[in-house]
């Protein structure tokens, strides 16, 4: 009951947290893609079950405001959930350069993913543009080691 | 036990694998499906399911960041404030200190004014001459800001004013270049001969430094009351006749073995009035 009860406060700290970006930090086109950030970040502390279950729903409040298609954050963020889990037995995350990294390529992944399943489900291509997509996941990135930080102390009480 | 123990192991792996690949099949297929179902119908109900968690979420977040906006602008505002404040802080002090120059000249021309009412300019030739050192310690001496270039002399007579009237201030002991040292009435080394205004009886004026100014040498019989008006005496050599000096303060009527009274005398210039002097040339 806890940990959903830190699971839900954690979701809403990201909902807040990537609209702060999006309406502040956003410049020419360049989305900062939060969310994913905070994804990635739990998938690299939780068990499975929490993690795609998290990355799933974060991905569906995306979709809520999507008019073209819905799911495809969904469906993206599954993914992204799935390749932090594969990487979290190869890398360790507790060190800033794996997480800057992880979150850049998930961030260009992501934005990827999205844009051939929207070009594949509704013919209509939603490319944000290889410097918007690259700049935007850059940002994520960057915010990448404080986001663990947090949610490493959030959820396991430490520091590191 | 062992055996049961590993076969139970060897049950529970292949479950643990599968439903490790089992949920984010699931998700994926499940996103997977709501994207290829049409929006309406069934995509929209689930919205409409989720817009009772979601817009909650959506409204709080933009509350927040909403108030994170208006706490960043409070910020900002309180920096413009503070800054502001600081600068008008150093306006006030800017003020203040031009209110107190200002008081000053305003006093400065008050009592500039009242000087040039002066009739030394017309009895006597001298130079005026602000005071421009004050030795804490000897309060009963000045240094003026005008000396031997200036054409003043040692043993100069020096004049001030203070309420209206002018009156003897002291007399120059030294005399530098730019700069002349005036003793003034009041000090210990201070002396003039001095007449009584109403029976013109003359006598030795003393400075006392801490005590008060006496008069010596006035005969036993001599008219003399509190009040009366003590001027330079036309025996002096030094100071010219006439310079008001004070008033009479007090009385000591003579003992027995006295032969003369002794008579104090309030300056008529106090030390700590002197600002301004005009200081008469020697040998006027």
């Amino acid at each position: 009951m806890q940990s959903f009860l830190k699971l839900s406060v954690l979701f809403l700290i990201a909902t807040v947290c990537h609209w702060a970006f999006s309406t502040l930090f956003s410049f020419g086109g360049m989305s900062v893609n939060i969310m994913l950030v905070f994804s990635v970040a739990l998938c690299s502390v939780l068990k499975p079950e929490w993690g795609y279950s998290f990355s799933f729903l974060s991905g569906l409040f995306l979709d809520f405001f999507g008019t073209k298609l819905f799911g495809n954050n969904a469906f993206s963020f599954t993914a992204a959930a799935c390749v932090v889990y594969f990487l979290r037995e190869r890398f360790d995350f507790d060190g800033i350069f794996p997480q800057i990294i992880t979150v850049f390529f998930l961030t260009c992944l992501v934005g990827i993913l999205n844009s051939i399943l929207l070009l594949w489900f509704t013919s209509s291509a939603m490319w944000p543009g290889g410097i918007n997509l690259v700049s935007g996941a850059l940002v994520g990135a960057l915010t990448a080691p404080v986001i663990f930080w947090g949610v490493r102390r959030w959820w396991l009480g430490k520091r590191n | 036990m062992n055996s049961t123990k590993n076969k139970l192991n060897k049950k529970n792996q292949p479950t643990g694998t599968r439903r490790r690949f089992l949920l984010p099949i699931l998700f994926l297929l499940g996103a997977f499906l709501l994207m290829i179902l049409p929006l309406e119908g069934f995509v929209s109900s689930v919205k409409a399911v989720l817009s009772y968690v979601f817009i909650p979420q959506i409204r709080a977040a933009h509350k927040t960041v909403k108030y994170a906006e208006n706490v960043h602008q409070t910020v900002w505002e309180l920096l413009r404030t503070h800054q502001e404040n600081q600068e008008l802080k150093q306006q006030i002090e800017m003020s203040r200190i031009l209110s107190v120059q200002a008081q000053q000249a305003l006093e400065e021309n008050e009592r500039l004014s009242r000087l040039l009412e002066l009739e030394p300019r017309a009895r006597w030739n001298g130079t005026w001459a602000h005071v421009a050192y004050r030795e804490p310690t000897q309060w009963n001496t000045v240094i003026i800001d005008k000396g031997s270039t200036d054409g003043i002399r040692e043993r100069s007579a020096v004049l001030s004013l203070e309420d209206g009237k002018e009156g003897l201030a002291g007399i120059v002991v030294e005399v530098n270049e730019n700069t002349a040292k005036v003793l003034l009435v009041r000090d210990k080394d201070f002396s003039a001969a001095v007449q009584l205004s109403r029976g013109q009886e003359t006598g030795l004026l003393q400075g006392g430094g801490a005590s008060p100014v006496r008069i010596k040498y006035i005969p036993l019989l001599a008219q003399v009351e509190i009040g009366d008006e003590v001027h330079t005496a036309p025996t002096s050599s030094i100071f010219p006749a006439g310079i008001l000096v004070g008033t009479v303060s007090a009385i000591h009527k003579a003992d027995s073995f006295q032969t003369a009274l002794t008579v104090e005398v309030e300056p008529q210039i106090r030390s700590s009035a002197v600002k301004e002097v005009f200081v008469i040339y020697s040998g006027e």
